[in-house]
């Protein structure tokens, strides 16, 4: 699996991922909308640089290994790829932005503008270059090497060399190797990142799985339903028969309040009316 | 005169209507971003949290209704199922059009029935939305035939009737799945949700309430219909309909507040704050009060205390799934989002809309109290007592399609038009008078000196470039945005370039071993030491990193105007004209007028002026 490792103390903010992630993807330009976020990031603009605590953190999709995003599109318009990168189909979106609610970095942007809106976040250069063997815009234009390409196995090896031979330098840990299940962009950072995060706090558990015991429940809540209410339905019903066929054997008309049979149409229905 | 009620409430109902209908035209016309208040960090607003939330939830009488009558053979609710099938319809037939109007791309709906993802709650639900519309027609419909004559609608009326209980059970499994999913939905994010709403358990929650709520709007709705249409109060059933849902919201408050308790938030909940207090509020106005107000026999069979109670706990649940739609997560997201006017209209719209069809059916077949509401009615509409009824109703709804059309903003109406940029030519060299950013204040633009600046293959697209609705151009505050504030001078490009031979890094960056930072790198007056002339009026801090250049403001209000004073003596009159305030802000230049840009320098006195 392909992937990414920035390391925040190489960056040196000059923007070029940025302008390379422009020119790969034939994006736009973009106004300060009324609907954008301050970290930059907009339906055409995938990639940015944010500033905290004097050093430059680089922006963009953490292409997770088992992405939210993937599980809970209703159409599968977001699909994993072999290769790594998270892609979107626009031929199958429908526009429902649930993508947009669960994506635990909030990278998934849209078209708000258009009439006919599509989701727009970073493909990792899917298809035009990773699926050729060929690294992406943004690793491709750096400058100073901070942002890497290469498989995911290798770059975790190299952080954490990187770790070792300088262990002041960083923090003992590489970001991405285990939130939310793993990423596929990995940081190598010398304070918490908080900040690529958006709201609570989150834990190593996989995304999807949160959702996976509640889908897994469908199908015997929907057959345990069915039978329940026709078992209900089956012992009342006999039992109002019973007592009919008791009272009629009787002589004496049936108790007052039972109707004869949820079957046949009720005279209480005013058909008459 | 009778029926004024019905007037009244009918009117504003069309109001309603045409208002939603107005601004739906700019919905779909020009998109969800100039018509909603919706944000990348916001992305379902009101409709997800109210229309399709709080529709299917109000839509749950419907099964909880039909499982009373059909399944547990209670057959002294019959009067009552009727209604409560047809809002159920309506309710979900509401989210169905409230869906469409959120949906970026509603006409690709049908996607769902093609292309599958099984594991995404969203499909499980949409799936439940499709059937159990489809069921609650068939459960429905049987209303509508029976008053028919016609030989192949009543052999259809025959047929679903066979299949009443069949459908009924189907109606309740699939109600169950749905009404469950559409908490399910918000499991994939705890990373918005408050703690005191997320938990494992939601589903199960959603379900509970559910059930809660479904008896309650049906106990609305029947004591509601009896005001509207001056009838007897159905008080006797609906007691008994109050006593089960007072059993099911304890319950649901027991395993809430044990729930909370299991995983350690039950503190959180007395923080203050904004979370805890939105919870205490929902926690009172969905449960408590309601449930109080139902377990005691006295107030669950007065009128005036009943309708509380029903009123409080179908306002509570719809607030709880508003709240977990979107007011829960506001304070973890920092979202700004509140829902726009024109959402708000939107949804009361498509329930105004439901309310019509709902008393269209009530005054013209047998759904309640025992027949059609307005005798005759039943009958094709005579033209004479049709038109007036016609004539209101479009008139408002015309005035409310007029009135929403003209509050509209101006975006939503135009969409985001291209706005051509003021520019005029003075008639010399390369320079031009330009209102950058379009607030009427023109400046001098020298466009070569831009263009040499500018640098790469996209330079003149990166202020003439046309993607940007609103505008078409770069406006000046776009890379001039920083003037006040202190400029980063530094360029580290440049400095490559220069050093690039041998070991040019190592100029700077000494000490390999940490980071490549301003903070561990060479100070820049070790080389530059040269640069601050002797004797300089402003002296650099003594800093060992140099970094920053007082931003525009500060020079033009402090630095240099203060260099350009001593140098003439002090004496503000003989000062350089760059020294004097009034060059600039003399009030002699006027504002830019893009009409007539010559206007802007000062004018010749004309002959008027002359002749006084």
């Amino acid at each position: 699996m392909k992937a990414i490792l920035t390391d925040v103390t190489k960056c040196i903010g000059c923007e070029r991922c940025v302008q390379s992630c422009r020119i790969a993807n034939d994006l736009g330009t973009v106004l300060p909308f009324r609907w954008l976020l301050d970290d930059g990031l907009s339906a055409v603009r995938w990639c940015s640089v944010l500033r905290k605590d004097g050093k430059f953190v680089r922006k963009q999709c953490m292409h997770c290994v088992q992405p939210a995003c993937v599980g809970i599109c209703p159409v599968g318009a977001l699909q994993k790829t072999a290769e790594g990168p998270v892609i979107y189909d626009s031929g199958k979106c429908l526009g429902c932005r649930y993508c947009m609610m669960s994506c635990p970095f909030g990278i998934p942007r849209y078209d708000w503008e258009s009439a006919v809106p599509f989701v727009r976040k970073c493909q990792m250069c899917y298809q035009g270059r990773v699926s050729k063997g060929v690294q992406p815009g943004c690793t491709a234009g750096c400058p100073v090497q901070a942002t890497i390409f290469g498989e995911r196995d290798l770059l975790l090896a190299e952080a954490k060399k990187r770790i070792a031979d300088n262990p002041d330098r960083y923090l003992p840990t590489v970001f991405g190797e285990s939130e939310v299940g793993g990423t596929c962009v990995l940081y190598l950072a010398p304070m918490q990142l908080d900040i690529l995060t958006l709201g609570n706090k989150l834990d190593e558990r996989p995304m999807p799985s949160r959702t996976a015991t509640a889908m897994s429940a469908v199908p015997p809540v929907f057959v345990g339903m069915g039978a329940v209410m026709t078992g209900i339905y089956w012992i009342i019903e006999r039992r109002m028969r019973l007592e009919r066929d008791k009272a009629a054997a009787n002589g004496t008309p049936p108790k007052a309040g039972h109707a004869p049979s949820g079957h046949g149409h009720n005279s209480s229905d005013g058909k008459e009316g | 005169m009778k029926m004024k009620r019905l007037k009244a409430v009918k009117s504003a109902l069309w109001l309603l209507v045409g208002a939603a209908f107005a601004i739906a035209v700019f919905r779909f016309w020009r998109g969800l971003g100039p018509t909603t208040a919706l944000t990348d960090l916001t992305p379902w607003g009101f409709w997800i949290g109210f229309d399709v939330m709080g529709g299917v939830a109000l839509a749950a009488g419907g099964f909880c209704i039909a499982a009373t009558v059909y399944v547990f053979h209670l057959e002294r609710y019959r009067p009552i199922l009727r209604p409560a099938v047809l809002t159920a319809f309506l309710g979900y037939a509401a989210v169905v059009v409230g869906l469409m109007f959120d949906l970026g791309l509603p006409w690709s709906i049908w996607h769902m029935v093609v292309f599958w993802n099984p594991r995404s709650p969203l499909f499980e639900v949409g799936w439940c939305v499709m059937l159990y519309l489809s069921v609650l027609l068939m459960e429905f419909l049987p209303v509508v035939l029976e008053m028919s004559k016609h030989p192949i609608l009543s052999r259809i009326y025959e047929l679903l009737h066979k299949f009443t209980v069949p459908l009924v059970i189907l109606g309740i499994m699939l109600s169950t799945l749905h009404q469950s999913s559409l908490g399910s939905l918000f499991l994939i994010m705890p990373h918005r949700l408050d703690p005191l709403w997320y938990t494992p358990i939601l589903p199960i929650l959603f379900f509970i309430s559910a059930v809660a709520l479904g008896l309650m709007m049906v106990t609305t709705e029947s004591l509601f219909s009896s005001w509207l249409y001056e009838e007897e109060y159905e008080l006797d059933l609906l007691q008994g309909l109050g006593k089960v849902a007072a059993g099911v919201l304890w319950f649901y408050l027991a395993v809430r507040l044990s729930d909370l308790a299991y995983r350690g938030n039950l503190a959180h909940a007395l923080d203050g704050g904004f979370g805890p207090t939105l919870f205490i509020f929902e926690i009172l106005v969905s449960v408590i009060v309601p449930a109080t107000l139902l377990t005691i026999p006295a107030t669950r069979k007065k009128m005036t205390t009943l309708a509380t109670a029903a009123g409080f706990t179908v306002f509570g649940f719809v607030f709880h799934r508003i709240n977990v739609g979107g007011l829960a997560m506001i304070e973890t997201t920092g979202t700004r989002y509140s829902p726009s006017w024109t959402e708000l209209t939107v949804s009361f719209g498509i329930v105004a809309l439901a309310a019509l069809v709902f008393f269209w059916v009530a005054e013209r077949f047998h759904l309640m109290h025992g027949g059609p509401m307005m005798k005759g009615r039943e009958n094709l509409p005579d033209i004479a007592t049709f038109r007036p009824r016609l004539i209101r109703g479009a008139v408002m709804f015309v005035t409310g399609a007029a009135v929403a059309t003209a509050l509209l903003p101006a975006s939503a109406l135009d969409g985001w038009a291209v706005v051509p940029q003021h520019v005029h030519r003075p008639g010399y060299g390369d320079i031009m008078i330009l209102d950058g950013n379009r607030n009427d204040k023109g400046v001098k633009f020298d466009h070569k000196m831009h263009i040499d600046v500018a640098e790469g293959n996209d330079k003149c697209a990166f202020c003439h470039h046309m993607v940007k609705p609103g505008a078409r151009a770069t406006g000046c505050s776009e890379c001039h945005k920083d003037e006040h504030l202190a400029t980063s001078i530094f360029d580290h490009r440049l400095h490559q370039e220069l050093l690039a031979q041998g070991t040019g890094c190592l100029t700077c960056h000494a000490d390999t071993t940490k980071p490549k930072d301003l903070e561990h790198s060479r100070p820049c007056l070790d080389c530059h030491e040269s640069m601050i002339p002797a004797g300089a009026a402003f002296k650099p801090r003594e800093s060992p990193n140099i970094g920053l250049a007082p931003g525009y403001m500060d020079a033009m209000h402090g630095l240099c105007e203060r260099c350009h004073r001593e140098q003439d003596g002090g004496s503000s009159t003989d000062a350089p004209t760059l020294a004097r305030c009034s060059t600039c802000h003399s009030g002699v230049v006027k504002p830019f007028n893009p009409l007539h840009p010559d206007q802007r320098l000062p004018q010749p006195a004309n002959a008027e002026d002359k002749a006084e």
